[in-house]
Formats: C-alpha cells, sequence, structure tokens
C-alpha cells in the first residue's frame, strides 16, 4: 500500500455505500429533470431514443426489454425445465416432483424433475433480471444525455456516431464485450452453479441408494459434515481432508522449490561462458516441455511399472528381488516412495521450463555487478549466493507464488502418474491425491457433486488466502496501480 | 611479478577447462536422463515383436530396446477400428486439427483485445475486471467442468443424440471462451510498449482502434505468435476437459489426446494397445515438437515475460 | 455503448433459451452394445429392418463399455441410446433413478419367462411406484473361469488350486492372479462352494425387497467355512508359487511367460482377445475354476470344516440386458419392444455366439454350442470358452443387487478391499476407531468378515467390533 492520501482516494473510489447513494440521487433526478422521452423510458426501453430520433438504437433497446420479458412471462423450456419466472419458483426446489407414473400399455412415463436443470435456469434467468436492470439504466442514461445535448444546442447522437466511437472512446467496450460475454456464460455462471451445489443433497451415490433422482437444499450441513463426519459425504472428507491437504501443501512446497533451483542451475550450466553447443542443450530440454504431458508422464509411468525396463533393469543386475512398486498403483506399495517419485519425476517436467525463463534473467544481470565481485576476488560459488540467487529471486517472486499455485492445483503429474494411489481402502483419496485429483475422482467418477463443490470451495479459499497475502505485497501489485 | 601472473593465469584457465569438462558431464548426463522416456516412446512405436505363434506383442515388455522393428503399428494405428470406428485415428487428427485452429483464432484474438484494454485504456472498471479475472482464475477448473457440459447439453452443444458432431462446436467453445480470461502474458508485454508511443499517435488523431490496429499489433508479433501457440497446441495436450464435453460415447468425435488416453486407461483399456500407443505419441508429438522447435524465440520470449510480470 | 454488449449478452442468452426448444423428433432407434458386438447388432437390425418394411425407424448401434452405459445413464440419462445394454446387477439402481421403463409388452414378457432359467428371472424385475415390472432382457450370459498356459501347465494340474501350485513351482512363477480386486472378481473366493454338496454358508442379501430403501434380507459371509477358505487363500497367497494379485502394468503381463509372472488367471470371456494375445491361442487353455483342499492350518479352531474338504472357486454368474430409456418417446416404445425381442430371440443369440463369442442366456444354450464346435463351426479355445462359463454357472449365483442401494453397498462401501486386507494380511484403517490390525490371525479373519457383512448391510463401517463373533447385526 503506498501513502495515507492514496489510501483515502482508493476508498472513496470504491465505498461501495456511497456509490449507490449517488445513482439513487441521480435516478430521482434524470426522472424529474429529463424529457418526456426520458420520463417515459423508465417504463418503455427506447423511448427517449425514439422521441430524440434515434431510431436504430431505440429499436434495440426495445428489443432486448420484449425478449426478456417475453422469457420472464412465456417461461420456454428445455428437457420439462422452464426458463422465466417459473426458473424463480423452480430454484427453491420445493415443487420437483418424482415421476415415475407409467403405463406399460402405451409407453407412457413421467419423468421426474432434473433438479440440477432447475438450478441452473433459475440462476440464468437472475442474470437475466441483472442485464434487464442494466440496459434499463442505459437506456435512461442515453435519453437523458441526448436532452442534455439539446440544451447545450447539440444534437443527439447519430447511430454512425455511436458506432464511430465504439472505435475510439469506447474501444474498450468492443474489445471486452465477447470476453465479458464468454466469461458469464463459461464461467461466472458454472461457477456460481458448481458453489450452489455444496449447498445441495446432489450426491449421485446417496440417489441412488435412496432411489431417487431428486436433491434439495440443505443449507450449511455439507460444511457441518466436515467436522460432524456424517453421512457419505462427511466420513470422506472428515476423515481425508486433512491429510490430503498436508500432502498438497508438502508437494507444492517441494515441487515448487525443485523446480525453481533446478532450473536456476540448469541455466547456469548451459549458460557458462565458453560452453559450446549452449543452443543444442537449450532444445533439447525444450523437447521434453513441447511434448505432451500425457505421453511424457504415461511414459515414465510404463517405464517405472512393475515389468517396465527399469524394474527388470534393477533385477538383472541383481539389486532388487521383487519388482518396486514405484508409483504407489498397488494398495500395499509405499506411499512415502511414491510420494518422492511423484516430486523427482516433477523435476523431470519442470527444471526445463525454468531454466528457459531464468536463463534470460541471467543473460541480463548487469555485468558490472560480478566485474566489481572479481575484483574483490570473491569465489564463484560466493558470487552466486550473494550476486545470481538474490537478483533472480527479486525478479521471480510473482512467477515463484504463481508457481506454488499452480502446484497446488496441478493435476497432469499425479492423475498421470499414480492416478492418487496407493489407495486407502475406504475412501476415494489415495495417498498422493491433491485436493485437485481428489475432486475430480468425487466428481467426475464418483457423481459426489456436493462434495466436490465442497473440496473447491475449501481449494479456493486456500489459493484466495496465499495469492492475496504475497500478491498484495508484490511489487508488481503495488506498481500495477501507478503505472499509467 | 609476470612469471607469477602467467602461472595464476595458466592454473586459472587450467580451472577453468577443469570446470568446462565438469559442466559438460553433467549436462550430458541431464540430457540423457530426460531424453530416456521420450526416446523409449519413439522406438517403442517401431516395436514389431511376436509371439511365436504369430501374436503380435503390443504391451510393454521389459527389454526397453525391440528385438525387432518395423512400421507395423502405424499401419495398425491407421487402419484399425478403434471403439467401433473406422480409421478412428484419423478421425481424431482430424478433429483435434479443426478444433485447434478454431480456438487457436479465437483464443488469440480474445487475450490479445483484452491484454491491450487492460495495459493501455483508462476506464471506469478496468480494476474490478482484473481482480473478478484473478478471483476467477482461483476457482479449481475441474469444479465447472461438469456445469459447462449441463450447459452445454441444455443448449444442445453437447451430449446431443441427433447431432453428436455439435459436440466439437461445444468444446471448442468451451476452450476459448475463457481464454480473454488469460490475458495476463500479454498484458505484461504490452505494459513494457512506451505509453509515450500511444499518446503520441493519439495526438496525432489516431483513434484507440488505429492505435491498436496500426501501432500495437505489429509490434506484438512475438506475443500473437505466443498465445497462438499455446492455444494451438492445448487441444492435443488436453484429455480430460474434451472427454467430459464430447462424451464417453462419441468415439468418433473424440480428439486425438481422448483417444490415445483411452487405448490405455479408458473404461476398456487394452494393455497390448501400448505400441500403438506410442506411435500415435509419435504422431502427435512430432508436428508440435516441430512447432515449438521453430517458434522456440517467441515461446521463450512469452514465458519470460510471464515470469517476471507473474 | 454498452448497449452493443448488453444487447449482444442477451442474445447469446436467450439463443441458450430457445435453441434447446426447435428439435425434431427423429425417426431413429438408437442402441448401446458392447463394443464388441457393434458391428455385429448393426448388421442384424439393418436386416430386421429391410426385412420389415413397415418397421418405421433407422437403427443405429453404438458400441461401449457396459460400466460407462450404466454410469453415462445415471449422470444423464436424457443423453443416452433409447436401448441399451447392461449388467442386469445394474437394474435396480437404473429403475428406481427413473433411467429405464419397464417392458410392458405381454408377448415379450412371455418370451423371456419362456426362454430364461430361474436364476435369471428373479433379478430382473424391479418396482416401479409399487408394482413390480421386467426391466431387463436377458441376452448374454456371463461367468468367470479360468484361463491358462498350456505350455507350463497340464490339464490335470489345471483341475486344482494345489496343481496349478506344482506347476508354478517348476515353471518358477506364482500360480495364478485374478484380473481384478473388485466385488465382482473376488466372487472367486466369496462364492466357493464344497464340491461334494455345493454347500455353502454364504447369503447375499437373501429375500430383498426389490423397492429402494426396503429390507436388505439376510447376508451372511461369518460361516466357518468362509473362514476356513480366507485362511487357505492367505496361506496360497504367502507362498511363493501361489496367489498373486494382478499387477498394475495388466493381468495379461502377468500371463506373459518372458515376465515369469503367472501360470493362470480368474477371468471373463471379455478377457478372451488380452489372454489370447498374451498367451498365443495355441498356448491358451480353458477350464472351470479349480478346486482346492482345506489344509490342517486353514481349518484350525474352527468347526464344521476339516482338513480335506474340497471346494470349487465359485462365481457370480450374469446375464446381461438390453433396457429401455425411459426418457426415450412413448412413439418409438412399441418398436423397441418389438426390436428388442427379436434381437434377443434365441436366433439372435445363436448367431451372436458365432459372430462375438457372446454366450447365449437362454436354457439349453449348451447343446447349441456343442454342436457348433461338433461342426467346426468355432475352434477348441472358442467352444471351452462358451462351455466352461455355461458349466461354471452351475457353480456360482447370478449377482443379487435388486436395489441400487444393494448394488452400491456390496460394491463401493470398500467391502472388496478388506478381502484384499485378509489376503494380504495388511492392517485395515477403517474410520480411525475400529483399525483392523490383526487380519492375520483367525480372530482378525473373523472379525475383518464381520465388517464386510457390515458393509454390505449398512454401508459403513461399525463402531466397535462385537466381542462374541459371529455375530449378526
Amino acid at each position: 500500500m503506498g501513502t495515507d492520501s492514496k489510501r483515502g482516494k482508493k476508498a472513496a473510489r470504491s465505498n461501495p455505500f456511497r456509490r449507490i447513494g449517488n445513482s439513487f440521487s441521480e435516478f430521482g433526478k434524470r426522472f424529474t429533470d429529463g424529457s418526456v422521452g426520458t420520463k417515459l423510458s423508465h417504463f418503455i426501453f427506447g423511448a427517449g431514443s425514439f422521441y430524440h430520433g434515434q431510431i436504430v438504437k431505440g429499436i434495440i433497446f426495445l428489443l432486448i426489454q420484449l425478449g426478456i420479458l417475453a422469457v420472464m412471462i412465456f417461461c420456454p423450456s428445455i428437457n420439462n425445465t422452464p426458463y422465466g419466472w417459473k426458473a424463480l419458483v423452480n430454484l427453491s426446489l420445493k415443487n420437483a416432483f418424482e415421476g415415475g407414473e407409467f403405463d406399460p400399455a402405451t409407453g407412457e412415463m413421467a419423468i421426474g424433475s432434473d433438479c440440477k436443470l432447475m438450478i441452473l435456469f433459475g440462476f440464468v434467468t437472475i442474470a437475466l433480471i441483472f442485464i434487464y436492470f442494466i440496459v434499463w439504466n442505459l437506456n435512461i442514461a442515453s435519453s437523458y444525455k441526448a436532452d442534455n445535448d439539446k440544451k447545450v444546442g447539440k444534437k443527439p447522437t447519430t447511430i454512425k456516431e455511436d458506432l464511430k466511437e465504439l472505435l475510439d472512446g469506447k474501444f474498450h467496450v468492443l474489445m471486452l464485450t465477447p470476453t465479458c460475454i464468454a466469461a458469464t456464460v463459461f464461467t461466472i455462471l458454472p461457477t456460481i452453479f458448481m458453489i450452489a451445489l455444496a449447498f445441495t443433497t446432489y450426491n449421485q451415490q446417496d440417489m441412488n441408494n435412496l432411489g431417487t433422482n431428486l436433491f434439495k437444499w440443505n443449507g450449511l450441513q455439507n460444511f457441518a459434515a466436515v467436522f460432524t463426519g456424517e453421512g457419505s459425504l462427511g466420513f470422506e472428507i472428515k476423515n481425508r481432508f486433512l491429510p490430503v491437504l498436508g500432502w498438497t501443501f508438502i508437494w507444492a512446497i517441494f515441487a515448487t522449490l525443485t523446480c525453481y533451483f533446478g532450473g536456476i542451475i540448469l541455466a547456469l550450466l548451459i549458460n557458462k561462458k565458453d560452453l559450446k553447443g549452449k543452443k543444442v542443450f537449450r532444445t533439447l530440454f525444450i523437447l521434453t516441455i513441447a511434448v505432451p504431458q500425457f505421453i511424457s508422464l504415461l511414459a515414465v509411468r510404463n517405464l517405472l511399472g512393475e515389468y517396465g525396463p527399469i524394474n527388470s533393469l534393477l533385477q538383472s543386475i541383481g539389486w532388487i528381488q521383487e519388482p518396486i512398486g514405484f508409483l504407489g498403483l498397488k494398495a500395499t506399495d509405499s506411499e512415502i516412495l511414491a510420494k518422492i517419485m511423484v516430486i523427482v519425476v516433477n523435476m523431470w517436467v519442470g527444471i526445463p521450463y525454468t531454466m528457459l525463463m531464468t536463463s534470460g534473467i541471467l543473460m541480463n544481470i548487469p555485468t558490472d555487478l560480478y566485474e566489481a565481485a572479481r575484483v574483490d576476488g570473491t569465489s564463484t560459488v560466493k558470487m552466486f549466493f550473494k550476486i545470481t540467487l538474490p537478483y533472480v529471486i527479486f525478479i521471480t517472486t510473482p512467477y515463484l507464488i504463481s508457481s506454488f499455485v499452480g502446484n497446488i492445483n496441478s493435476f497432469n503429474t499425479i492423475y498421470l502418474l499414480t492416478g492418487g494411489g496407493p489407495t486407502y481402502p475406504g475412501y476415494q483419496a489415495g495417498g498422493t491425491d491433491l485436493l485437485v485429483t481428489w475432486l475430480y475422482k468425487v466428481t467426475i467418477d464418483q457423481g459426489m457433486y456436493n462434495t466436490g463443490a465442497v473440496i473447491g470451495i475449501f481449494t479456493f479459499l486456500i489459493t484466495a488466502t496465499i495469492t492475496l497475502i504475497t500478491y498484495r505485497r508484490s511489487k508488481a501489485y503495488n506498481e500495477e496501480d501507478t503505472f499509467q | 611479478m609476470s612469471n607469477n601472473t602467467n602461472k595464476k593465469y595458466r592454473s586459472q584457465s587450467k580451472n577453468r577447462r577443469i570446470s568446462l569438462i565438469v559442466t559438460y558431464t553433467i549436462l550430458a548426463v541431464m540430457a540423457v536422463i530426460w531424453l530416456i522416456p521420450l526416446l523409449w516412446i519413439f522406438i517403442s512405436a517401431f516395436r514389431c515383436e511376436y509371439q511365436p505363434d504369430g501374436t503380435f506383442i503390443g504391451r510393454v515388455t521389459s527389454n526397453f530396446f525391440p528385438r525387432a522393428v518395423g512400421f507395423e503399428n502405424f499401419r495398425l494405428l491407421f487402419t484399425e477400428t478403434y471403439y467401433g470406428v473406422d480409421h478412428a485415428f484419423v478421425r481424431w487428427i482430424v478433429n483435434t486439427l479443426i478444433i485447434s485452429v478454431i480456438d487457436c483464432v479465437i483464443s488469440t484474438f480474445l487475450v490479445l483485445s483484452v491484454a491491450y484494454c487492460i495495459a493501455k485504456l483508462k476506464f471506469k472498471l478496468r480494476k474490478a475486471f482484473m481482480n473478478i479475472t484473478m478471483i476467477l482464475g482461483l476457482f479449481p477448473g475441474f469444479m465447472s467442468m461438469i456445469a459447462i457440459y449441463f450447459l452445454l447439453k441444455s443448449i444442445g452443444l453437447s451430449g446431443n443424440p441427433s447431432h453428436p458432431e455439435l459436440s466439437l462446436v461445444g468444446l471448442v467453445l468451451a476452450y476459448s471462451a475463457g481464454a480473454g480470461l488469460g490475458f495476463q502474458i500479454a498484458k505484461g508485454f504490452f505494459d513494457v510498449i512506451p505509453n509515450a508511443l500511444v499518446e503520441s499517435a493519439k495526438l496525432d488523431g489516431c483513434t484507440n482502434f488505429k492505435v491498436f490496429w496500426k501501432i500495437i499489433l505489429p509490434l506484438a508479433k512475438p506475443i500473437i505468435i505466443y498465445q497462438a501457440l499455446m492455444s494451438f497446441t492445448g487441444p492435443w495436450m488436453d484429455f480430460i476437459f474434451a472427454k467430459v464435453i464430447i462424451g464417453a460415447d462419441n468415439a468418433k468425435y473424440w480428439t486425438v489426446s481422448v483417444g490415445l488416453y483411452s487405448m490405455l486407461f479408458g473404461t476398456h483399456p487394452d494393455t497390448n494397445l501400448f505400441t500403438q500407443f506410442a506411435a500415435g505419441c509419435v504422431i502427435v508429438a512430432i508436428p508440435i515438437v516441430t512447432l515449438f522447435m521453430f517458434l522456440q524465440k517467441y515461446y521463450v520470449e512469452g514465458v519470460t515475460a510471464g515470469a517476471v510480470k507473474g | 455503448m454498452k448497449k452493443l454488449l448488453a444487447l449482444l449478452l442477451v442474445l447469446s442468452l436467450t439463443a441458450v433459451i430457445f435453441a434447446g426448444c426447435g428439435s425434431t423428433e427423429e425417426k431413429v432407434i438408437r442402441i448401446w452394445v458392447g463394443e464388441e458386438s457393434v458391428e455385429f447388432y448393426q448388421t442384424l437390425c439393418d436386416e430386421y429392418v429391410a426385412a420389415h418394411p413397415d418397421f418405421g425407424y433407422a437403427v443405429q448401434v453404438k458400441g461401449m463399455d457396459t460400466g460407462t452405459i450404466a454410469g453415462t445413464i445415471a449422470t444423464d440419462p436424457k443423453a443416452a441410446a433409447d436401448i441399451y445394454t447392461a449388467a442386469h446387477d445394474n437394474i435396480g439402481k437404473l429403475a428406481s433413478t427413473q433411467c429405464a421403463k419397464p417392458i410392458g409388452d405381454q408377448s415379450l414378457i412371455d418370451q423371456v419367462l419362456a426362454d430364461n432359467p430361474e436364476s435369471f428371472r428373479n433379478v430382473i424385475y424391479s418396482t416401479l411406484n409399487g408394482t413390480k415390472y421386467l426391466y431387463g432382457v436377458p441376452y448374454i450370459s456371463q461367468a468367470l473361469f479360468l484361463y491358462y498356459n498350456k505350455a507350463l501347465v497340464t490339464e490335470e494340474q489345471a483341475k486344482t488350486f494345489e496343481g496349478l501350485r506344482e506347476a508354478a513351482k517348476a515353471a518358477g512363477t506364482k500360480a495364478i492372479t485374478v484380473v481384478g480386486d473388485d466385488g465382482y472378481n473376488m466372487s472367486f473366493a466369496l462364492l466357493a462352494t464344497k464340491v461334494s454338496d455345493h454347500g455353502t454358508t454364504v447369503k447375499i442379501y437373501e429375500g430383498a425387497d426389490a423397492v429402494a430403501g426396503g429390507s436388505k434380507g439376510t447376508s451372511n459371509c461369518q460361516g466357518d467355512d468362509t473362514v476356513a477358505i480366507m485362511r487357505w487363500l492367505q496361506d496360497y497367497a504367502a507362498d511363493e508359487n501361489g496367489f498373486k494379485w494382478a499387477s498394475p502394468d495388466g493381468w495379461d503381463a502377468d500371463l506373459d511367460k518372458s515376465n515369469n509372472g503367472v501360470l493362470a488367471v480368474i477371468g471373463g470371456a471379455w478377457h478372451y482377445n488380452t489372454a489370447k494375445a498374451a498367451l498365443g491361442e495355441t498356448n491358451l487353455g480353458i477350464a472351470l475354476i479349480p478346486t482346492f483342499t482345506l489344509t490342517e492350518k486353514a481349518v484350525e479352531g474352527l468347526s464344521g470344516v476339516s482338513a480335506g474338504d474340497v471346494y470349487r472357486g465359485g462365481t457370480f454368474a450374469d446375464c446381461k440386458c438390453f433396457m429401455i430409456n425411459a426418457n426415450s418417446s412413448k412413439e418409438k416404445y412399441a418398436k423397441e419392444q418389438e426390436l428388442i425381442k427379436f434381437m434377443s430371440s434365441k436366433e439372435a443369440q445363436n448367431r451372436s455366439y458365432l459372430a462375438c463369442l457372446n454366450v447365449p442366456a437362454y436354457v439349453g444354450a449348451s447343446s447349441y454350442i456343442e454342436q457348433c464346435y461338433k461342426d467346426g463351426k468355432v475352434t477348441e479355445s472358442q467352444y471351452n470358452l462358451a462351455a466352461m462359463q455355461v458349466a461354471m454357472a452351475e457353480w456360482g449365483i447370478p449377482q443379487p443387487f435388486i436395489t441400487g442401494t444393494l448394488n452400491s453397498y456390496f460394491y463401493s462401501k470398500n467391502a472388496p478391499s478388506v478381502f484384499r486386507a485378509i489376503i494380504d494380511k495388511t492392517a485395515y484403517p477403517t474410520t480411525g476407531d475400529t483399525i483392523l490390525s490383526e487380519t492375520e490371525s483367525l480372530t482378525g479373519v473373523r472379525k475383518a468378515l464381520y465388517l464386510v457383512e457390515y458393509l454390505w448391510m449398512h454401508g459403513t463401517v461399525p463402531k466397535e467390533f462385537p466381542t462374541d463373533l459371529p455375530k449378526h447385526d
């Protein structure tokens, strides 16, 4: 954080209450001060635009209003699940029905409600209502602006001028619109939906056991279950959450640091003065980055298999009698070994990446620093610890943080190498499972969506905390505020 | 005195030679370790061993080097019917190619447009946009995966029994829709372009669009290539998202990574398909690796920019 | 200019809303069958459609693993085919979650009842709104049996576990493995019966109600014979030439003789091609699951069993069924049943045996199988494959999981991993309160089996172990 004055300014800018208060007074002013068109705009979208002769704009506003209202009133439905006001009612899941009436003669069968779609469509409808009010506000603002333009003797903007403005003053609107739409539909909506599932009984396993395809809201019970260990959800989470969380942290720390320092050392070696064939070496290591991970990791997995080349080599030279279960693929295999192996193999995956990244930075270290040190007779090792390392760490701190968070969410290495094994009898989460691989097993393999959502929310809280603490303190964040 | 320096110099150069030799050795050993798994997949693809009675051996064997080599795996890969789909591998390649090209165009465009706005334009919700993006990025991706499937399915773009091919459209949407939120690296790149350049162009009467089109884009070639490379190779590497969106029953429209992964780890894995899997890997890896090698410079630039900017 | 943004957002959302509405009903019946039989059923149905011009629907067959089918349908029945195949043990689950529609056509019901053995007839029903309906139409039967390496094991040796061990000693390998350690494959040990009278004390959900939440019937797996069998298997697994679990590299890697893994594997017909690839057809022997003789050590401290008793490994003897998707439109219903009736007819089942080695499910299929061998239509191993499955059906029972709960409690609540812990003699960490550490001893085995039974009946681990075992809750 910067100076006090800066903080004060920021607070004023982002105080949501004041902003809301301002907007309300503005709303009232627009209604009283505005022209007939502006007043009418409060009820019929685009009325103001028509009043000011901006026909195209008016039509767009009107279409949006009619479209949303049509959806809200007529409630079109997909898979027997409606949108519109019915979707808002459905959001409670109270009127979900079981179905099952069957007529053996005609084959007619009443299919029960689809609770997940009821929730999903409810959220889509809420999003539509939000948009309705945003457009409502825009259409009034547009008309009010035209009023003011008229007052000072300017003509209201034509559609051509509006479009032109889109390429200049409002260029960001044009450029960000596609991403905003896509993100709303494919990122924000699904994320909210999944968060919502954490507060339901949507668990395919339990539903099968109960012989139903309906689920309902159950408040904070899923989170309470984490502590009480009740139900299929609590049983899994209560007993496995802390071990998995602990291992996730150990993994993230080791995976980040081993790759980081390994990469720096490799970069130093490759960039050593007088070393010939720098390019060849670098290309060789890039090769491992370029090959898709599912290929290289599955290759490693098979190499390390019970009858794979490595075990048979070790057996034939007499180092071992029985094959070693390196990757914990059997329940009786060593968990510690599996954990060590994934970290080691992960170095194989990650070191070339850090090497590439730090190479550029190493070459940019001001040479006068070294010259000065050399004159003082400092040894190479000392120079590394006194100059190179601090410099590189200083520059790459943001990377270190993001790679730590990335490793918390690292899926491929674990999933492809050990599949989370060795398994713990009785649980989905095995010895090397991270929060993400656990989340995957629980949702995709087992259909325990509420459990998955709870795990996902916990993962989010953890990564968010780490990121907030470190990112807020970092140079990049604080400079970001002042860059323009 | 001069004699002394000479000696010192000579011993220094000797030291340097020794340290060079050590470096070479370490690097060589590391290179071998790094290449062994890839080499193994490569030679497994050409393995061509048979049982005494003529049955083809496709599973992992304990010998690192094959006892016999040939192109049988490649022949099988292109002619066999996998998962009830004729010429499945060729189809998978074509599917992946289509998806990756479209995804590449859309994603690159979205990333650049967002990055430019955030880096070089001032507007009201800029900071809010960045914060929301950051928060969204902290949710594990798998969490929303199944919801995206339900969403796509409800509009018929996934799991649509009468039009299974629409799943490809769904997958492109799923891949590219979120691309704009990964603008950080490109933004880091644009940040470095001096603001003065933009300001002076604006003084000359350039619109924001013209600044972007005429000034920024030509300067942004490295980052364009980096983003294009990343989004093009993405679909070749993803085996989880694609399977959920396209569906386990929809083998005809799988991407190549889903197909290859399913050979070994599907619900119907066949360990005897390992060498064919390896052959498939070689076919997939060669173009991607070539691409990486050619565009190495840009890739390194992107990676470095990402590292420093975070 | 946020109008444009808003417009696009609205348009895309409304498009999302309306896009799903316009789809029209197609004249296609979609079928999902096992991957190995796709081509066969496509041809069969095409023939049928061609021969019946008034049928009015095209048929589209897709291949999918049965497990995947059950999974896909449970998550998302609307994306599934009109007719799909499922192992009969999924019927309860699929029916109660409205993924399957009952069979209503009387002539089809009559055909099913007339053709199929009683064991199958009992497990293809389920309940909908209080009424009992027929849900699945059996068309393939399947059971576990033994694949062995003929080059290293004689036919006589393959008849007993002891014989296999002897051969393994000579070859310097392990004797036998099983394709998986799940509840299904573990049936080879669980359902082992005394050869002299087919006797066992094991009961799994006997007399359970076919309604979700209904009675689970009675179960027993703590009988002295089961304890003795587990004790015997512990010793057999500890023997350096005895039993081993399948390698994570695949059981076929075990079977491959260059790896010196095992000489025999217990598996099903769907493993035929892989086993053939591992051994070569000439070396591929197929036999009943072998017998074993209880040792003094195994029966020590037990009553009702004595050393020298001979038991044969058992199996779940199942059927795969055609089922109708509940979401399939009622217009198709009559035609779907017509098609199923045809596809499950004896003639169609016979043809499917010749085309894809699917073992027919109807009563008396063995005589047809024998005839085919005599006529030279199938090879010896292909004949054995079917004949041994039919023979094994006498040494097994169909999976008695008539509701989804029973299926899930048996398979998904970790009872199978307790079996594995017993055989490995490892501790079984359950909830922390009930760690089972002494699986090596007689009481340990008893406790573990109590745990298994408790998991079957309650789906969760007991708070503590009672002191007076055997005890049934």
